[in-house]
């Protein structure tokens, strides 16, 4: 868009090859000169990309919930993610003591209870989205888990 | 004091409580959506929690999630900023209701002033001066006209059912009524079926002045002054500055005692904000709201009180640091609210930032969670940044703004750095003669 304030002619011609011929001159690489709202830069390409401006790092990303990041990569081309749908405690059986709901290695059903994810004192039962092995539990019990964190591959 | 708290909210306002919980040394937990995985505000706090994907209404404002965060984190306070869930009285029950504390007013004052006509009503029975008008339908010409002298010319007719501008028409003086209320009376009808209208003060050339107040537990409550954001676009603030170029301290001090009275009376707690229309000297209330503000670094810049770390302590039950006596209003501030957008047509420009540079220097504040490299998703409002300037007088702080601006680079997306560098360079800017309605008339002007 067109600034509707800006003169017809912005640009002084006379004065960037003023200061073009002084680059030449002196083997300057760059000269910039400002009068008023105007600012020329005149800068000799010294060939090659020109290096972007080098910041450091940003502290790297705070670890979630106190849980361990999600693990990169678990086996997800060899089956299917099961992750988690909401904030929570993870609880690999339905109360201290009892059995697990499903143990790596062992075949479950599409439906059956994988997990429970505990938010709100409400407990949330996280179903298996298919029939197959339960190839690996990404979490251990009593786990604080996020939304979307990666629970359980089913191959 | 708390241990940990959790920062309902994203962006600027999530990084500055973030702030001012580290300086009290309070851990921090940021809850995000699936869009702000790489934000700043989850970066730089403690610990952060993933609480939904993209949408505001599966994430910022699911609440089942932030409660259950604050669960599997063990946090004892949810400081919710400004926006979102912030002026949810139901929100603020449900976290008092899990044994958390919520960093805000009491519920009742927020559902209070969110119902409008319930909300001038209170503080008009508190003493807070509101927009004069008559009370209740008018049933014919003469009610209208003995009306209109009582409230004093202009009057602005509107419709008992209205909304959105519709059968709203001025009379300027008792000649042009008849007309105006016939007109309005149709316009009335054709849009809500009901032909009722009532009668108020019209003001042609207001200002926006709020006052910033603050009240503890204990019964204690202070005024800091006023910020003047009539600059608007659309309702939405794009400049604020304190104090108003339009105030003195006579009349500072008079609205401020006002409004601390009201708000005592009120039993209110925490930070708020008074919002006024200011015309011809006189005062008059628009809103009150029950939280902290984009703007209010405008106020801690002249004041020197952090009030977000005046906010949990109130939270956690400890008196203010100051009295009224003590609060001091040094220099002029002026806040320029950087969105990611044109600077002409306003469209949004959310994307990669290229390159980023923030002005630095004596009296200058940037709350920003811009870095290189950052990506600003579609999904939120386009403030990216907030640049606040302190001067000791109006003249040193527009010198230090201009060069701010000049300073400040956003590369990759387009900002609306330009906008403020036009507007710094018209002389009603300069010299503070604007009102609400200025910022269209200029942009309009310009084409």
């Amino acid at each position: 868009m067109p600034d509707p304030k800006a003169p017809a002619d912005p640009i002084d011609a006379r004065l960037v090859r003023r200061l073009a011929a002084i680059l030449n001159d002196t083997g300057l690489t760059e000269i910039e000169v400002e009068r008023g709202d105007l600012r020329i830069k005149v800068a000799r390409n010294l060939g090659g990309a020109a290096a972007g401006p080098t910041y450091y790092a940003a502290p790297p990303a705070a670890t979630p919930g106190g849980a361990p990041p999600p693990a990169a990569g678990p086996a997800e081309t060899l089956g299917d993610l099961v992750k988690s749908p909401m904030v929570g405690t993870v609880y690999l059986q339905p109360e201290p003591g009892a059995a697990q709901f499903a143990r790596v290695g062992e075949m479950v059903s599409e439906g059956q209870t994988l997990l429970i994810v505990e938010a709100m004192k409400t407990m949330n039962p996280i179903p298996a989205p298919r029939s197959g092995r339960l190839l690996e539990l990404l979490v251990t019990d009593g786990q604080p888990v996020e939304f979307g964190e990666p629970l359980a591959v089913i191959g | 004091m708390f241990e940990k708290i959790l920062i309902a909210n994203r962006g600027e306002i999530a990084l500055r409580i973030h702030r001012a919980c580290k300086e009290m040394g309070i851990a921090t937990v940021a809850v995000h959506s699936e869009a702000d995985t790489g934000a700043m505000h989850v970066r730089l706090a403690d610990e952060s929690v993933c609480i939904g994907p993209a949408p505001a209404s599966k994430s910022y404002l699911n609440i089942p999630q932030i409660i259950a965060a604050c669960e599997i984190t063990g946090a004892q306070a949810v400081h919710p900023g400004y926006g979102f869930l912030s002026e949810n009285a139901r929100f603020a029950e449900i976290v008092e209701a899990h044994g958390y504390t919520f960093i805000g007013p009491k519920p009742e004052h927020i559902r209070m002033m969110g119902d409008k006509i319930a909300a001038k009503v209170a503080v008009k029975s508190a003493g807070i001066p509101v927009v004069p008008g008559s009370d209740g339908a008018l049933r014919s010409e003469a009610e209208a006209l003995l009306a209109a002298e009582v409230i004093g010319f202009p009057v602005l007719i509107k419709a008992a059912a209205g909304g959105g501008g519709r059968g709203m028409k001025v009379a300027l003086n008792a000649e042009a009524l008849p007309e105006a209320l016939s007109t309005a009376r149709s316009e009335a009808k054709a849009a809500f079926g009901d032909d009722s209208v009532y009668l108020e003060r019209y003001l042609s050339t207001p200002r926006h002045i709020e006052v910033q107040v603050i009240a503890d537990s204990f019964g204690a409550v202070c005024h800091l002054g006023e910020r003047d954001c009539s600059l608007q676009r659309r309702h939405q603030k794009v400049m604020e500055e304190a104090p108003s170029p339009a105030i003195d301290a006579a009349a500072r001090a008079r609205i401020g005692e006002t409004v601390t009275r009201a708000v005592g009376a009120l039993g209110y707690l925490g930070v708020g904000t008074v919002e006024f229309l200011y015309e011809n000297g006189e005062f008059f209330f628009i809103e009150m709201n029950t939280r902290l503000q984009v703007e209010h670094p405008v106020t801690e810049a002249i004041t020197g009180i952090d009030l977000v770390r005046e906010q949990i302590r109130i939270a956690a039950g400890l008196p203010l640091s100051f009295t009224q006596d003590q609060v001091t209003f040094e220099g002029h501030a002026i806040e320029c609210r950087i969105n990611a957008e044109n600077p002409r047509t306003f469209a949004g420009s959310p994307g990669l930032v290229t390159d980023f540079h923030a002005p630095g220097g004596l009296g200058v504040r940037l709350d920003s969670g811009l870095y290189t490299g950052y990506t600003i998703p579609p999904d939120y409002d386009s403030l990216i940044g907030k640049l606040i300037v302190h001067g000791r007088d109006r003249t040193e702080c527009l010198a230090r703004l201009k060069r701010c601006l000049g300073e400040m680079v956003v590369g990759g997306i387009e900002t609306t750095i330009p906008l403020f560098q036009d507007l710094l360079a018209e002389p009603d800017i300069i010299e503070g003669r604007y009102d609400i309605h200025w910022l269209e008339r200029w942009l309009k002007a310009q084409g």
